[in-house]
């Protein structure tokens, strides 16, 4: 095991890297797609109950599957891998975002109004930076979802440590079996926790200390 | 498109006949109706008023009777169906609605002060969408805070909920005046706060208003506390029809007709008590010591003038405690519990205010300050009663005379 | 540190809990149970959309021409036999959840072990944040294929929405009750039989729905460790490359969940207690 890091380090530290790099982009992504249909949604409330069966639908449906119907379109690589998991990953920060912007008192939003606030401003100065710290949880569990789902994606060539959990298996009986399947198993358990620990800095950062949870 | 300075508007233009500054100016609706689709009735039917220049309008009323939706016409909030309303003689409508707003205080129910910005942002809020320069506005956050009766070192960096209730309605007062604006309309803004709490806002409210002299419209619930700031009242009855328009000593001598006479209550000889203002009474003399002083030397004094207890005051003449002779006898140094909770009159509080004041307090007496909380001197039921026994002489005199 | 992996109980607010439906409850039966509309969207609509779906499937699969490999995974004979094997999976595998899960959270809120439920909460969050595949892969490569491996490893993730929720739904239990219960002379056993665990139902419900739903989509991996399942459709055709068994592989496995995520549904509302 350990000399089998040794003589990869470099590998597998590129494709901590790339697995990393796929699921922060993705949850990117799906963040501001998210937050975009639910600013919508809070707008349209008729939009409610649709993006409710969205969410519970489309995170029903197994992301194996979802690689399945995505190939015929998008082929084997990093595009399906990069579709599917932006898929996942805005379902909890859409569903998380709706509770949040819906959860801000109306009386703030009135009373910014009154004091001659545009809508826009009111959007971007009020009503997201009260709901941020709802949609922040939903972002986490995003990143979360997103860094199994990349090693599934890993299946049809998308990049990162999947890729070693899949060499594993298809060298089951080889000597070098159960280390890729570990490395590539730890190696998304101790990404995803860094991960996760960048967000909760990320919290300490943008949620503003009025409205944090002690 | 006009857009005015707030800064810069009518501030030392006039003075109303007391000598008094007005800053603020005329507010006119005429003819405004206010309709929503798929009713029938509409909810503001036909409403034309004048609000003078720095004068404290009270909208009253039944709840339902469009007086929150006649007050948020006003800035715009809601857009009236037909009719025009005009400030300082310009048609609002003619205003980009945002723009408007900005020279509009606004102040409602709890300050509702946003909770993820400090007290200074949130006071901030008006000036910065002003763009004035960050000097200024630090300035301006200051004296408003000061004017409010806030320390600003103390709150400025504080996030609302590390407030009190009173002290958030203060910071919601202070973020509508923030701009200066010669308008400020507010909606129940001390519904929210405990009535000895709401009593004090009230009190600070008017002070503010000595010295500012906005024009202000405000909508309450609460007869009594129409009486106490307004300089005139409005009362509503449902679609926002006027059933009378007049000062609080006019309405309550005179109802217009029974809606008024009912809504403004029986035993209006009691509600006399909420134009009476404590600063119309003799105020007693009382023995007073700065915190630190030689404490037999006060006791002395006290007992000299008859007097069971002494008022402590601060280093700016703030009365702290009012601790009696016997707990002062056993110290050297006048020495008194930090944060003692006093409860003290403003001398713009009504008789009303002064006679809760007295229950709740095991001297049967209040301490009335001044401006800035100084101290000013003692009332005691005493002469609340005899204020009152007065009154009703001069009314039945009245009453005589006109029979 | 806890980490959150598990989609569905992940948001705060659950739509779906009895506290959160608005206002508009449809007339009828559903409405005298206290279902909101969206609930009884999520009841009518996914079933209509599997049936719909299926019979696309079917007329496709009558009509089409298939090659010689594609007409032999695609025998029905052989796609019922996959059928039956992803039901078997997840019906074992949920059936172990519940066995462990449910006993062992209510444990976890009696008498001195209920310092111990943040702890055990925390070590199955952070065993969440594993991935699913390289879980099972793990087990493959220790156990060795078959059914009985891929069931240990869809029972272990499933595992945790049921612990969670039996926790926590117990602990949510207004304590006046309890003490009140106690307080008329019912036992600790009474107590919790009575009233902590019927009070609990509709949570622990939906994360018994949320397991299965779990169970039901990994099982599509099982066929990776010789375990079978609808997953094999999929892998053979992307192996070969051929979109028609990809697309009828994901399809059936997608068409599973949602109705299995639509029974899970029909549990939580059978087991949910009148009054609550």
């Amino acid at each position: 095991m350990d000399d089998f890091i040794a003589e990869r380090w470099r590998q597998i530290a590129f494709d901590m890297l790339q697995h990393a790099n796929l699921v922060f982009q993705c949850v990117l992504v799906a963040t501001i797609v998210a937050i975009a249909l639910a600013v919508l949604v809070d707008r349209v409330r008729a939009l409610e109950p649709v993006a409710n069966a969205v969410s519970a639908v489309g995170l029903t449906l197994p992301s194996f599957a979802l690689i399945g119907l995505l190939l015929p379109i998008a082929g084997l690589g990093t595009t399906t891998a990069f579709l599917c998991v932006v898929f996942y990953a805005v379902l909890p920060v859409l569903r998380n975002a709706v509770v949040g912007l819906s959860g801000v008192d109306k009386t703030l939003l009135e009373s910014a109004r009154g004091m001659g606030m545009g809508p826009v401003g009111v959007l971007l100065k009020v009503q997201l930076p009260l709901a941020w710290p709802v949609i922040l949880a939903g972002v986490r569990t995003s990143m979360q979802m997103s860094m199994g789902i990349a090693a599934i994606a890993a299946y049809v060539l998308g990049p990162g440590l999947g890729s070693y959990i899949w060499r594993g298996l298809v060298q089951t009986g080889g000597a070098n079996a159960l280390n890729y399947a570990l490395v590539g198993t730890v190696g998304i358990v101790i990404v995803a926790l860094l991960a996760d620990l960048l967000l909760l800095a990320l919290g300490r950062l943008t949620i503003s200390k009025g409205v944090r949870v002690a | 498109m006009t857009t005015q300075d707030p800064t810069s508007t009518p501030a030392d233009r006039s003075r109303d006949s007391d000598g008094r500054r007005i800053s603020g100016v005329e507010i006119e609706l005429t003819d405004v109706v206010k309709r929503y689709s798929g009713q029938k009735t509409p909810a503001v039917h036909s409403l034309s008023l004048t609000v003078p220049a720095g004068e404290v309008v009270m909208f009253i009323g039944p709840s339902g009777c469009g007086k929150t939706t006649s007050l948020k016409m006003i800035n715009r909030l809601i857009e009236p169906t037909s009719g025009t309303i005009t400030i300082d003689g310009q048609d609002i409508r003619g205003r980009d609605a945002d723009e408007l707003r900005r020279t509009i205080g606004y102040v409602i129910q709890g300050g509702s002060l946003f909770p993820h910005m400090t007290v200074a942002d949130n006071i901030a809020v008006v000036p910065k969408l002003l763009k004035w320069s960050k000097q200024k506005t630090a300035e301006r956050t200051e004296e408003l805070l000061d004017l409010v009766g806030l320390d600003a070192g103390k709150y400025r960096d504080r996030y609302p909920r590390e407030l009190s209730g009173g002290q958030q309605q203060r910071v919601g007062v202070a973020r509508g005046l923030a701009a200066d604006p010669p308008v400020v309309l507010m909606d129940e803004p001390f519904g929210a706060v405990d009535p000895i709490t709401r009593q004090r806002l009230q009190d600070e409210m008017l002070g503010i208003q000595r010295e500012l002299g906005k024009t202000i419209v405000c909508v309450t619930h609460d007869i009594d506390e129409a009486i106490k700031l307004g300089d005139r009242i409005l009362i509503f009855s449902e679609g926002a029809r006027i059933e009378q328009y007049d000062t609080p000593e006019n309405i309550l001598a005179a109802p217009a007709n029974d809606f008024v006479a009912d809504f403004v209550g029986a035993g209006s000889t009691l509600k006399q008590l909420s134009l009476a203002r404590v600063n119309e009474l003799q105020l007693g003399e009382w023995t007073t010591a700065q915190l630190g002083d030689d404490a037999a030397d006060a006791v002395r004094r006290a007992e000299a003038a008859g007097q069971d207890c002494v008022v402590v005051l601060d280093d700016r003449k703030r009365p702290i405690a009012w601790p009696w002779l016997r707990r002062l006898r056993s110290q050297t140094r006048i020495d008194v519990p930090r944060r003692e909770e006093l409860v003290t009159l403003d001398r713009r509080a009504t008789l009303n205010d002064a006679l809760d004041t007295m229950l709740s307090s095991s001297h049967a007496a209040a301490i009335v300050t001044g401006d800035r909380d100084e101290y000013l001197g003692v009332v005691d039921f005493e002469s609340v009663t005899q204020h009152i026994r007065a009154q009703e002489a001069s009314a039945v005199e009245a009453q005589e005379a006109r029979s | 540190m806890s980490v959150e992996t598990h989609p569905p109980t992940a948001a705060p607010p659950d739509p779906d809990t009895p506290e959160d439906r608005d206002g508009t409850a449809p007339r009828g039966w559903l409405a005298r149970k206290g279902v909101g509309r969206e609930t009884v969207t999520m009841l009518v609509v996914p079933p209509l959309l599997v049936a719909l779906t299926f019979i696309g499937f079917v007329v496709w699969r009558q009509t089409a021409e298939l090659d010689s490999v594609e007409a032999n995974q695609l025998q029905w004979g052989t796609l019922r036999r996959l059928l039956l094997e992803h039901l078997q999976l997840t019906a074992v595998a949920a059936v172990i959840v519940v066995v462990i899960s449910i006993p062992l959270g209510i444990a976890l809120t009696r008498g001195g072990i209920k310092r111990a439920a943040p702890l055990v909460i925390g070590i199955a969050n952070a065993g969440q944040a594993a991935p699913s595949v390289g879980l099972i892969v793990l087990l493959f490569l220790w156990l060795g294929g078959g059914f009985w491996t891929a069931i240990i490893g869809l029972s272990l993730y499933g595992i945790l929405p049921v612990l969670r929720n039996t926790i926590t739904g117990i602990q949510a239990v207004d304590p006046t009750l309890v003490e009140a219960a106690r307080g008329v002379g019912m036992t600790s056993t009474e107590t919790l039989r009575k009233i902590e665990l019927p009070l609990a139902v509709p949570v622990i419900m939906a994360g018994v729905r949320t397991s299965l739903v779990l169970i039901a989509g990994t099982a599509s991996l099982a066929c990776f460790i010789d375990a079978g399942g609808l997953g094999e459709v999929l892998q053979t055709g992307i192996t070969l490359f051929r979109f028609s068994l990809m697309v009828t592989g994901a399809l059936l496995i997608a068409l599973l969940a949602l109705l299995i995520e639509w029974i899970g549904r029909l549990l939580e509302l059978a087991y949910r207690p009148k009054g609550v």
